[in-house]
């Protein structure tokens, strides 16, 4: 080692906002790559139902090819949910034993800690819907998608995302550790997937819970997807009893935007406050 | 101008446990501060404050002439922080933490990459900068750290605690490093440490730190000086306080002798620790006795009755 020179301080420019965006995107996504646990365990649930678990109950209840599609975006339903909780592991890691409090001390508004996380856990979930889909059409199962119903899929599954990736936030910094953490995955990420009309409608569910599962923003997300993927508007029926479907799927979309919108907000607004004592 | 400006700076935790209780102090534009305390005295709380990561109770601090409350964001663009633990991406080589560290602080790549070879030269990473930071040693990774918070020129730096934890001799490169600091121009640094040794070689000024108030704030030399050249230490058998007015009323010990314990402390200004000695064993008091040159450990004690040592 030796002394060193150094320059006179010099008063820099307030960074704009989207270079610190893609810088922490860049680094969260460095981070992801780095764990692969983050980008495989969360496929491999889904995968399994595509491949085996779908096929298996088809075969078992006697039900048609249009029940494997169905189900495939049934899976999506599951995918999401265990990839943003996922992501949020990272939150937690970065708290305990990663930068976050170099992060915290950046001259950027804190909220782009937030939104830089998010970037990167919607790429991977898009990565992974997409195999999701390519696999389960690989295995035979159609599809009857036009373009618009491509961007219903596409609309619901980025803001179903992006509201549960909210939800994975808040509560990595609610909770101390991540075995805690882990501990309540089941019951935001699972429990909803069984009452949402994943593998049947909500139709088939007793009264009560039928009505509650109208409220489940899952619902509205698979009964878009569907609507979209498979132009089967009886999911938005079964919520809003109404004839026109697009109009029942701008409804559902509304209703998942604002389920994004509002964790989102509330994400940052959790984060910021748990990161300032 | 000053660089820190704090003024009746407190924090209350939830809870109720104060840890800063309305502190005052300012550091001038490229000046080595330290804040000297024990652990709990409220030195990492008064950082997080001017960094920004803890809310002030009450109280207004401004780092480079930017309010930490109302300017946070220009705040923290003129200042980085190398943390008591650590706080790297383990994962990530050092190259890249210090990339990050640089494009946050909206440091021009090509200026930053320059940077990260100089300092990388300059702190020993030459050969490291390329592993993941997770493989570092200790001192590795405080070097990193240390070379992070320094790639976005900043113009307050703070060393939080920055050898607790280290082996002598990591310690000491470290100590060497961080005094070249003090070469570079015009960068404030305020250092933390419970280390009397790292406050006396390195600050030009200290606050000594004890619950939460400032009890103490000089040059380390001035402080000494309070204590005089010399100062006799005695363990007494008997009664300290006995002892200690006994020795006042033969002007032996001044107003500032102080005890602790079954131990005095008689601060030496116009008499010589032969004399004094003489004098303590005409009073006929038995015990140990030793002269040595006072230190900050002394200033504190005095002030608070506590030992910085034993309180850290």
């Amino acid at each position: 080692m030796s002394t060193a020179e150094i320059a006179i301080p010099t008063q820099r420019p307030a960074p704009v906002s989207v270079g610190p965006l893609a810088t922490l995107a860049r680094r969260r996504f460095q981070l992801t790559a780095r764990t692969p646990r983050e980008l495989v365990v969360p496929l491999l649930t889904p995968i399994m139902f595509a491949l085996v678990i779908a096929p298996a109950l088809k075969t078992a209840l006697h039900t048609g090819t249009a029940y494997e599609s169905y189900v495939a975006i049934g899976t999506v339903g599951l995918l999401i949910p265990l990839n943003t909780m996922f992501a949020g592991l990272g939150v937690i890691v970065d708290r305990v034993s990663g930068a976050q409090r170099e992060l915290l001390t950046a001259p950027i508004p804190r909220g782009l800690l937030v939104l830089g996380n998010l970037v990167v856990a919607l790429a991977i979930t898009a990565l992974q819907v997409g195999v999701l889909m390519a696999v389960a059409v690989a295995r035979g199962i159609h599809f009857h998608a036009s373009a618009g119903g491509i961007g219903w899929f596409v609309g619901a599954g980025l803001l179903f995302t992006v509201g549960m990736y909210g939800a994975a936030e808040i509560l990595a910094n609610r909770v101390p550790r991540q075995e805690e953490y882990i501990a309540r995955v089941p019951a935001i990420a699972i429990l909803p997937w069984f009452l949402a009309g994943a593998l049947f409608p909500i139709t088939a569910l007793p009264i009560f819970l039928h009505w509650f599962a109208k409220f489940l923003p899952l619902t509205h997300g698979l009964a878009l997807m569907r609507y979209g993927l498979r132009g089967d508007g009886s999911g938005l029926h079964a919520i809003w009893g109404m004839t026109n479907p697009t109009t029942m799927a701008a409804l559902s979309l509304a209703v998942v935007g604002g389920f994004a919108l509002l964790l989102t907000a509330a994400s940052i607004r959790v984060f910021s406050r748990s990161a300032v004592q | 101008m000053n660089a820190i400006e704090v003024s009746k700076l407190s924090k209350t935790y939830p809870g109720g446990v104060e840890a800063v209780k309305g502190i005052d102090f300012e550091v001038e534009a490229g000046e080595v501060f330290g804040l000297l305390g024990p652990n709990g005295a409220g030195k990492s709380t008064t950082v997080g404050m001017l960094t920004t990561t803890i809310e002030p109770t009450s109280g207004s601090a401004r780092l480079a002439g930017h309010d930490v409350a109302t300017a946070p964001l220009a705040a923290r663009r003129a200042s980085s922080v190398v943390f008591q633990e650590p706080v790297v991406d383990r994962s990530l080589t050092g190259r890249r933490n210090l990339e990050i560290h640089g494009r946050l602080w909206a440091v021009e790549p090509h200026e930053a990459a320059a940077r990260i070879e100089e300092l990388a030269a300059t702190l020993g990473l030459g050969g490291l900068i390329d592993r993941p930071a997770g493989s570092y040693s200790g001192g590795e990774r405080r070097r990193l750290e240390i070379a992070r918070a320094l790639v976005s020129r900043p113009r307050v730096l703070f060393l939080d605690e920055p050898t607790v934890g280290l082996d002598p001799r990591i310690r000491a490169e470290l100590l060497e490093v961080i005094g070249s600091l003090r070469n570079r121009t015009e960068m404030t640094v305020l250092l933390t440490t419970h280390y009397l040794d790292e406050a006396e070689r390195l600050c030009d000024r200290v606050a000594i730190i004890h619950s939460g108030r400032i009890v103490a704030l000089g040059a380390p030399q001035a402080l000494l000086a309070e204590l005089g050249r010399e100062l006799v230490e005695l363990r007494i058998d008997g009664n300290v306080g006995t002892a200690l007015a006994s020795l006042r009323e033969r002007g032996v010990a001044g107003e500032d002798a102080f005890a602790v314990g079954s131990r005095l402390t008689l601060p030496l200004h116009d008499r010589s620790s032969r004399d004094a000695i003489a004098a303590i064993h005409e009073l006929g008091l038995t015990g140990a006795i030793s002269a040595r040159e006072p230190t900050l450990d002394d200033v504190y004690l005095r002030l608070t009755g506590d030992s910085l040592a034993a309180a850290a």
